[in-house]
């Protein structure tokens, strides 16, 4: 365009108002022809890096519902920092590379396509020796590709590790700040930190080395055209004009180049990050590799139920030996078997470390249990899809976790819409409706990270009240009531009781004014059953039992006789 | 989102155009790199130079041999320009070295900083800061700085002298085709700052919605056991999309205006080409001007607007960077735990202590002594109410003392107010009223290494930190042996094949919940503390192992002072004291008998709590 004009105006200097006028006329085709390429390249700029930002919101979709469908002990190998950290840091890393990477490689191969037509159109030998340092190139980029990539890796390692290492620390705060820890953790932290600096200025190292090998190749390729060109032009093979354009276009092609190493880093970057991002989503998920039985399956017969010919039990354990995979503390559960029928209410005793924990997580199927190990309503455990066989069961955890929302949302989180009416009845049985209806806002306050606002007691009221709104027929409360006073546990339990005969309930607590008032206790020591039976049953045994909850009783004697 | 929003600490800040103070805050972080800074500006010369000496060498060649016909000594020239490019790239290396240095420290500096300072934030802080929003700022914003301060700060530099230069040189060779060359300027800069307003504000934007994803993933990674237990992965997965695609607009509206950015500027820059080649040329017909010094003119005015295309991007760097610095900013500006300030002279807050009487008649101080304290927590700065607004009192006026060794429990219904009383003496919370005395010192006046030594805590909510056992009990102090053995950690830890080496997990998950508890009680034992504070540490263990825990009290207690709020009656009895709670207040104190006695609230708290615990 500009040629085009400047030859206009070289035409004109002799002929006055026609050159005024192509020069004009030239002009207004250069504006029109910026004007042109601004909505071209603004239209190809948006496609394509609004086309990576949908590719980048799918997978970190596609990676969250893979990732809370991940068994249960994945989560406890995997500190949460990592797991944050590959779908925040490492998502990031494959955007950079399909948006502004993609974006850079396409612009830089058009330029090169052009240059090397319009470099072919003047001289194709000059070209094809021009060529020759492009193989050197791409030996090159492939080198310092590999390195790219290992070193990347261990970036984005680090970067998880830092992340670990803050997440820890954040959620420990209390402890920290009690502890006068503060020094310890910034040690802590201020070693991630530099062993990611450390990682970084390797990448830096390479970066910097490989763009300057590439410039100094693409520049190589200059000096050769220089002097076999210049050959060429004195031996009268070549024209000047020609020779000069042709050094013009091949001092175009340097930027595109060195531009290739900037997103051969990105590609390589994004690469190592998808391989983590991989990594999660190759794990199969607790639901694959499970037999899904079709419904309709009929439960299995089977000749030895114990119990009432009838109705099979609704839960049934048979034998069952269970060894966590990881920390090496041997057989968690050993032969452990009972039954539990429809509308009984159940507590289970028994010391510290019992198993009791591990039972629940494998009631619930957090860990698969060996198949006929565990049996509902006659049926395989192993083979009632794992949703299903949550949704008999509600579990309230020892540690009561609730999400930073309002209690409505918490307590409803069993159910699949929120439903004011049943959650005040839940809160009513648990004992939490009194103090929720005192708050400003009631059921709409929002009880912080983890509950943060609410005390220890009225936490786990919370996730009694959630396990009973979620309607499922099945209660499994694992020490639930540790941090609520005795007055307020038999409240509770009162409640529990109400609801006896619909729900089923698996109780397990160190207090003996609960326990008594179950229908059956099952002693659970050493990851064996060691003793089943009624309150004053077991008492009158003098075992287990006795040896565990006769403190309590002598203590209650003392008192009554001072 | 149904929640979550008037809860926490929003980080929303105002819009404005460029920050000159943000910028120069950033900026102080470079000066102790300032050595690396010159380096690279130096290797960024150094490189320029030996890269401009190529094409007049190439001139060289072209004149002396190629236009002549001279072979002879031509593949010398060839050799140097060689040489010129080596030296070009090796300067190249350096400065992007360097430049990476410089980043890579200033980064490293800020985020040990933040880290540093966001541990001596209140507790408050970190009540309303969720997680995963404390975490993107320590690392996603931090990241979005290094570009600014690494290949951004040098470049623009470059940029800056080479603008200044050829605008220098255009007004020298002919100031009204300069004007001419300028003139579109101003309507660039006009298009410049109508998006770039929109720009800073979509960053923002887009980085508070990233912020609140990630405090979304960060809560149901903690919670997926819940999620999992009550089949919530199709409520959770809906709502994760609908945070995502929130994001996701955000971005694609930053996209938007980013794809409208640099086409526009480019385009306007060909304009101003255009416009002089027009002006040019017909100055040329009118013979104003020579053919030379036009073609010149429109070789320096690429140059010029080049640049000006370069810093155009280098501006969305910086505000990108400036989005992330504010919120870094906000971090490093917060108030820190008034616990941390320098505590004033004992000589300066206290009164001296009258000409010292005669030994015998000193009263014995109180080891733990409230006065009159009045506390509540700050409310959720919710509905525009000022943040530190005040929410209902917790305590109203509790007042207590304990003497030098000896056990006091506090009792009372939950939400009485008892564990408020153990993180007030902690001063995790400043209280509103009165004083809290630790062996007749203010709390206040104690500096926080000497008030956190004295004291000893037993949590509610037994955290252990992802470690081995041993490591999380060594964390309290040294007296780590009789911990172990007097809380039994030993024992059930001697049955594990690693021993006290078994990693406990995140969070200590892969322990029970009684063995957490242990480990954490041992964890306050092994620093021999003054005073041990144990939050209802015995609640989630068996009645033997409990046993076993009151037995190891009986044995340190002596001597020790011990505040616990206790749920239990065995807790109760061996207590020295029972200060009674109820709705704030200490309503009744004094020893069992004496209480059953009077037939207050503890005769109705000890049949309800204690004899049920206990009884059949």
């Amino acid at each position: 365009m500009i040629r085009e004009a400047v030859d206009a105006v070289s035409a004109g200097r002799a002929g006055g108002a026609a050159a005024g006028e192509a020069l004009a006329r030239a002009v207004a085709f250069m504006a029109l022809f910026a004007a042109l390429n601004a909505s071209f390249r603004f239209l190809a700029r948006r496609s394509l890096l609004v086309t990576a930002r949908e590719v980048e919101q799918g997978v970190r979709r596609h990676l969250f519902s893979h990732v809370i469908r991940l068994p249960l002990p994945f989560f406890h190998a995997t500190p949460t920092g990592d797991v944050m950290s590959r779908m925040t840091n490492d998502l990031t890393a494959v955007w950079l590379f399909l948006g502004p990477g993609l974006l850079t490689l396409i612009g830089t191969s058009i330029s090169w396509v052009m240059a090397v037509a319009f470099m072919l159109r003047i001289s194709p030998s000059l070209t094809g020796l021009s060529l020759l340092i492009a193989p050197l190139v791409v030996l090159l980029s492939r080198e310092y590709g590999r390195a790219f990539h290992r070193q990347h890796r261990l970036v984005q390692e680090s970067l998880a590790g830092m992340n670990a290492a803050l997440q820890e620390n954040v959620s420990g705060i209390r402890l920290v700040k009690a502890f006068a820890l503060e020094a310890r953790e910034e040690e802590r932290f201020g070693r991630q930190c530099r062993e990611y600096y450390r990682h970084n200025l390797a990448v830096a190292r390479t970066s910097a080395a490989f763009h300057g090998a590439i410039g100094f190749l693409a520049g190589a390729g200059v000096a050769l055209v220089l002097y076999l060109g210049g050959r060429a032009v004195a031996l009268g093979e070549l024209t000047l004009g020609g020779f000069v354009a042709f050094n013009a276009y091949l001092a175009m092609l340097a930027f595109p180049t060195m531009a290739m190493g900037w997103v051969i880093n990105l590609f390589q970057r994004g690469n190592a990050a998808m391989g983590r991002i991989n990594e999660f989503l190759r794990r199969p998920t607790e639901f694959e590799g499970k037999g899904v039985a079709a419904p309709g399956v009929l439960p299995l017969p089977r000749e030895d139920a114990t119990g009432d010919a009838g109705e099979p039990p609704l839960l049934e354990v048979r034998d069952l030996t269970f060894a966590h995979e990881t920390g090496g503390r041997g057989e968690a559960l050993r032969d452990v078997s009972f039954s539990l029928r429809k509308g009984e209410v159940t507590g289970l005793a028994g010391p510290t470390g019992g198993g009791k924990s591990t039972l629940f997580s494998l009631l619930l199927g957090f860990h698969p249990a060996p198949p006929g190990t565990i049996f509902w309503e006659g049926r395989d455990a192993a083979e009632i899809p794992l949703p299903e066989l949550r949704r008999r069961v509600a579990l309230v955890a020892q540690d009561p976790f609730l999400f930073s929302e309002s209690i409505l949302y918490n307590v409803c989180f069993g159910r699949d819409a929120l439903d004011p009416a049943a959650a005040r009845e839940a809160v009513s049985l648990a004992r939490f409706r009194d103090e929720v209806e005192e708050m400003p806002h009631g059921f709409e306050s929002v009880v912080g990270e983890r509950g943060i606002s609410l005390s220890g007691g009225q936490k786990q009221r919370a996730t009694i009240a959630r396990a009973l709104c979620s309607g499922a027929p099945f209660l499994l409360l694992d020490d639930a009531l540790s941090a609520v006073d005795a007055g307020t546990e038999r409240e509770i339990f009162d409640g529990i009781l109400s609801v006896r005969g619909e729900r089923t309930v698996l109780f397990s607590t160190h207090r003996m004014a609960s326990l008594s008032r179950c229908d059956r206790i099952l002693v659970l020591a050493g990851g064996r059953i060691v003793e089943e039976g009624t309150h004053d049953g077991l008492l009158s045994r003098r075992g287990a039992y006795y040896d565990l909850y006769s403190r309590q009783m002598l203590a209650r004697e003392l008192e009554d006789s001072s | 989102m149904s929640g979550g929003e008037g809860f926490f600490l929003e980080d929303r800040v105002d819009a404005r155009g460029v920050d000159w103070k943000l910028l120069r805050r950033l900026l102080r972080y470079v000066v102790p790199h300032r050595g690396i800074l010159a380096g690279a500006l130096l290797s960024l010369a150094c490189g320029t130079v030996c890269q401009l000496s190529g094409p007049y060498l190439i001139k060289v060649v072209i004149d002396r041999h190629v236009t002549p016909g001279n072979l002879a000594g031509m593949g010398g020239w060839v050799l140097l320009y060689l040489a010129a490019l080596a030296g070009a790239m090796g300067f190249l290396y350096l400065q992007m070295y360097a430049v990476s240095v410089l980043g890579q420290r200033v980064i490293l500096a800020l985020r040990e900083e933040m880290f540093a300072r966001m541990e001596r934030l209140p507790v408050t802080f970190f009540d309303r800061t969720p997680t995963g929003r404390l975490m993107t700022r320590l690392t996603s914003d931090v990241e979005a700085l290094q570009e600014l301060l690494s290949s951004g700060l040098v470049s623009t530099v470059g940029d800056a002298a080479v603008l200044a230069g050829t605008a220098a040189i255009l007004l020298w060779m002919d100031p009204r085709l300069a004007l001419v060359t300028f003139a579109a300027l101003p309507v660039l800069v006009l298009f410049v700052e109508l998006l770039k307003k929109r720009i800073r504000e979509a960053n923002r934007e887009m980085r508070r919605k990233l912020a609140r994803l990630n405090a979304f993933l960060q809560e149901h990674v903690t919670g997926v056991s819940v999620v999992k237990a009550f089949v919530q992965e199709g409520k959770s997965e809906r709502r994760f999309d609908a945070l995502n695609g929130e994001y996701a607009a955000e971005s694609v509206r930053l996209t938007n205006y980013y794809s409208l950015y640099f086409p526009g500027v480019e385009m306007f820059a060909t304009f101003a080409v255009a416009l002089l080649l027009w002006r040019g040329g017909l100055s040329l017909l009118h013979g104003a001007v020579t053919f030379g010094t036009l073609v010149a003119f429109l070789e320096y005015a690429q140059k010029f607007y080049n640049p000006i295309k370069d810093l155009s991007d280098k501006y969305n760097i910086l505000q990108s960077a400036l989005a992330s610095s504010e919120r870094i900013f906000q971090v490093l500006d917060s108030d820190v735990s008034p616990e941390y300030a320098p505590v004033p002279g004992p000589a300066l807050s206290r009164p001296s202590p009258p000409s010292r009487p005669s030994p015998p008649p000193v009263l014995p101080v109180p080891a733990v002594e409230f006065r009159d304290v009045w506390f509540s927590y700050p409310r959720p700065p919710a509905e525009g109410a000022r943040a530190d607004a005040e929410g209902p009192p917790v305590l109203r006026g509790v007042s207590f003392s304990l003497m030098e060794g000896e056990t006091g429990a506090i009792v009372g219904a939950t939400g009485a107010g008892k564990t408020t009383v153990l993180s007030l003496l902690c001063r995790f919370y400043e209280i509103r009223r009165g004083q809290i005395l630790l062996f007749g010192r203010d709390i206040r006046e104690i500096p926080r290494e000497e008030l956190r030594g004295t004291l000893s805590l037993v949590l509610q909510d037994p955290f252990l930190f992802s470690g081995t056992v041993l490591e999380n009990v060594s964390v309290g102090g040294n007296a780590v042996d009789g911990a172990l053995s007097v809380t039994g950690v030993d024992r059930f830890a001697s049955e594990w094949e690693a021993g006290l080496s078994t990693r406990v997990g995140e969070r200590g998950g892969q322990l029970s919940m009684g063995q957490r508890q242990m480990v954490s009680f041992a964890r306050a034992l092994s620093r021999d503390p003054k005073v041990l504070l144990l939050d209802e540490a015995t609640s989630s263990v068996d009645p033997v192992t409990e046993h076993r825990i009151q037995e190891a009290l009986g044995a340190i207690l002596p001597g020790r002072t011990a505040l616990v709020v206790a749920h239990r009656l065995s807790t109760v009895l061996a207590a020295d004291r029972i200060f009674v709670m109820h709705k704030g207040k200490i309503r009744e104190s004094g020893t069992h008998p004496e209480l059953l006695a009077a037939g207050g609230i503890y005769r109705r708290l000890y049949s309800l709590q204690f004899l049920e615990a206990s009884g059949t």
